[in-house]
């Protein structure tokens, strides 16, 4: 039988996250009671997503593929009321995180989650962690095929995989169909791109060995086209090389990049081919009824083909310039006529990149209701999104998503910044990220001047660990520690879109936390007196290369 | 003006079990939320003694440990590194108002 090994979603899953919470209720009383150390209980909460952090625990929840439904949203929001301080953080990793949680109360919501099919699970440890995906998918006018059909199989097969729980490493797999990656798959562990060849077939280009953190690395590619009814044993062969060959020796070369990097994307190719020679034809070959089951829970909402110029809309495009700007940036095509895929930014002037409050969960909950079929996804740029509104809907959604303060109209722009929580809360940071995201975007809070800089993306981490992909942002900022003074270094070049994904360059000595906004400043001002027509941040640097950003940040000396 | 930059005046820290808010020892060997009733020890061998206490007294909270703090002139303690100073005092930007945005 080729499929034993899939498992109805609703079934089995359900009774194992109920076994999972009652496992853990049971832990924690025991924790509480004296019973179990902190040595021993630690690896427990860790599985469950538990994390101890500087001023509280936290809790991390997998939202897979960034997929949420305006139930879970609202339960998401309940649990942040009840549970923690009334507000959470969405990460990069398309996870909600909440910050405020107690140990006695970790269970519970724990519950709550488990009652709308959210779990906490695989989001820490050696594990294969939650796969994430375009947030556009589904919607995405560019769009191959829908990836979340893909994350959902990957997921039902690494979930507590016996072979892959204690991997040398952690492990991520992110999964776009569409050319125009959204979901940064060539800085992952594994990336997989949906892509169609000349017999018009789909498959999986298949990346491997990309990532961040303190060595970043580009993934390789070590299949250019793979059959999908292959992929998991695919994945399986090339998770088997990594568990043989990965060192375990040392923490900080242990991730699949470094043994990619060791061993050259030739040998490892080579090494994953033999292995996956041998099962190919197994039980992990996806029969096409297996694949359709799934596809099934993915179908997308009936979306009649609609009016694609709307008066309304047009008239307040001319009465509204904000609402204007925001179609610009926040609106995206869609691939039903008529139809629009609309960014609620996180990220209004001067607040914490990604964090929303249980009220504006709630609102966000209602507005996918009325106006996006109940949908919203999570983008990895810490942004909320409703995938499906209609065209003439959009100066309502607007509208409303404005009470929430999550109109701006700054996609993409300089103030969309992605930041790691960094030292306010994380134990692991050398130096602070929101206060410096706060900053910037206050600086840089002028609509109009944004929209006239383009698109650029800042992305700041508080470490190495690299959280907030600093390594991937047009401008990059890496908070570091000397001698108890939090200094920042900037780099410039990185971009994730796809075929020009790029590291960047530090770009001289670090500056101090009060010189940042500065810093930036004197970039953009250096961007605005050499660009060309139609040039990015980005395109204009690759231009002009590095040195005339140096010279105006740190002046001629 | 801080009479002691050296490092060697610590207190004991940890993070309290049942929700792991930042806790110092005090003189009465409990565990409190105010750095300002922390046990203070002016040299490394007190430090090792404070340490060693924080331990037994520690099944109320998690993996305790020594912070270097200064004393300013009128007696007010405060960590030396920025990292222990966040711990002591919190978030340093407003979180956002949880509540002030409601939905209508
Ligand atoms: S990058 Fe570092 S500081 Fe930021 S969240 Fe990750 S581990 Fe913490």
């Amino acid at each position: 039988m080729p499929d034993t090994h899939f498992y109805r979603y609703d079934d089995y899953d359900r009774a194992l996250v109920g076994e999972r919470v009652a496992q853990f209720r049971d832990q924690v009383r025991r924790r509480l009671a004296g019973e179990l150390t902190e040595e021993q209980f630690k690896p427990l909460r860790l599985t469950n997503g538990l994390y101890l952090q500087l001023h509280a625990y936290m809790l991390r929840i997998a939202i897979p593929y960034g997929t949420l439904s305006s139930r879970q949203l609202r339960q998401l929001a309940a649990i942040a009321r009840k549970y923690d301080r009334g507000y959470g953080h969405f990460t990069t990793r398309q996870n909600l995180q909440l910050h405020w949680i107690r140990l006695e109360d970790a269970p519970d919501a724990i519950a709550m989650l488990a009652e709308v099919d959210m779990h906490s699970i695989q989001t820490s440890g050696n594990c294969v962690r939650n796969t994430t995906a375009d947030h556009f998918a589904g919607a995405a006018i560019d769009e191959i095929e829908d990836p979340r059909v893909w994350c959902e199989i990957v997921r039902q097969w690494s979930t507590l995989h016996p072979e892959f729980s204690f991997l040398p490493r952690k492990f991520k797999i992110a999964i776009t169909g569409s050319p125009n990656d959204r979901a940064a798959v060539r800085v992952h562990d594994i990336g997989l791109r949906l892509w169609k060849n000349a017999c018009d077939e789909v498959g999986f280009e298949v990346i491997v060995g990309g990532g961040l953190g303190r060595t970043p690395m580009i993934g390789k590619t070590i299949r250019e086209f793979l059959p999908k009814d292959e992929l998991l044993a695919y994945l399986e062969a090339t998770l088997r090389v990594y568990n043989r060959y990965g060192r375990r020796d040392n923490l900080f070369k242990a991730r699949i990049k470094i043994l990619v990097h060791e061993i050259g994307a030739e040998r490892m190719r080579e090494e994953v081919e033999a292995e996956y020679a041998a099962m190919r034809d197994s039980a992990l070959k996806l029969s096409p009824e297996t694949v359709e089951a799934i596809a099934r829970q993915f179908a997308p909402p009936v979306l009649r083909p609609r009016r694609t110029r709307v008066p309304e809309v047009e008239a307040m495009k001319l009465e509204n310039r904000a609402f204007a700007l925001w179609l610009k940036s926040n609106v995206a095509p869609h691939r039903v006529p008529g139809h629009a895929i609309v960014t609620a930014s996180l990220k209004p002037a001067g607040a914490p990149p990604g964090d929303a409050s249980s009220a504006q969960m709630e609102g966000v909950a209602d507005i996918a209701d009325a106006w996006s079929h109940g949908e919203i996804r999570v983008s990895h740029e810490q942004n909320l999104v409703l995938p499906h509104v209609a065209i003439e809907s959009l100066p309502e959604v607007y509208r409303a998503l404005e009470k929430l303060g999550f109109a701006e109209a700054n996609v993409g722009k300089i103030t969309d910044i992605i930041a790691c929580p960094g030292l306010d809360y994380c134990a692991l940071a050398n130096a602070r990220s929101i206060p410096v995201a706060q900053r910037i975007s206050n600086h840089f809070a002028e609509l109009a001047r944004q929209h006239d800089i383009g698109d650029l993306k800042i992305k700041i981490s508080g470490c190495i660990n690299a959280c907030g992909h600093h390594h991937v942002g047009h401008i990059g900022i890496l908070g570091v520690d000397k001698n108890g003074v939090e200094l920042y270094q900037l780099s410039l070049g990185g971009d994730v879109d796809f075929g020009k994904t790029a590291l960047g360059t530090i770009l001289g000595p670090a500056v101090e936390s009060d010189k940042v906004v500065e810093a930036v400043e004197a970039m953009v001002a250096t961007y605005l007196g050499a660009r060309r027509p139609g040039e990015r941040f980005v395109d204009t640097y690759r231009r002009i290369g590095a040195q005339p950003f140096k010279e105006r940040v740190y002046g001629n000396s | 003006m801080a009479k002691n930059l050296s490092g060697d005046m610590q207190v004991a820290s940890a993070n309290r079990l049942s929700d792991g808010a930042v806790v110092f020892l005090d003189d009465f060997g409990q565990w409190t939320r105010r750095l300002d009733r922390a046990a203070l020890a002016r040299d490394k061998r007190t430090a090792e003694i404070l340490l060693a206490r924080a331990r037994a007294e520690a099944a109320s909270v998690v993996d305790p440990f020594l912070v270097a703090v200064t004393e300013s002139g009128d007696g007010v303690l405060e960590p030396l590194s920025l990292r222990e100073k966040i711990r002591a005092s919190g978030l340093t930007f407003a979180a956002i108002a949880a509540e002030a945005v409601r939905y209508a």
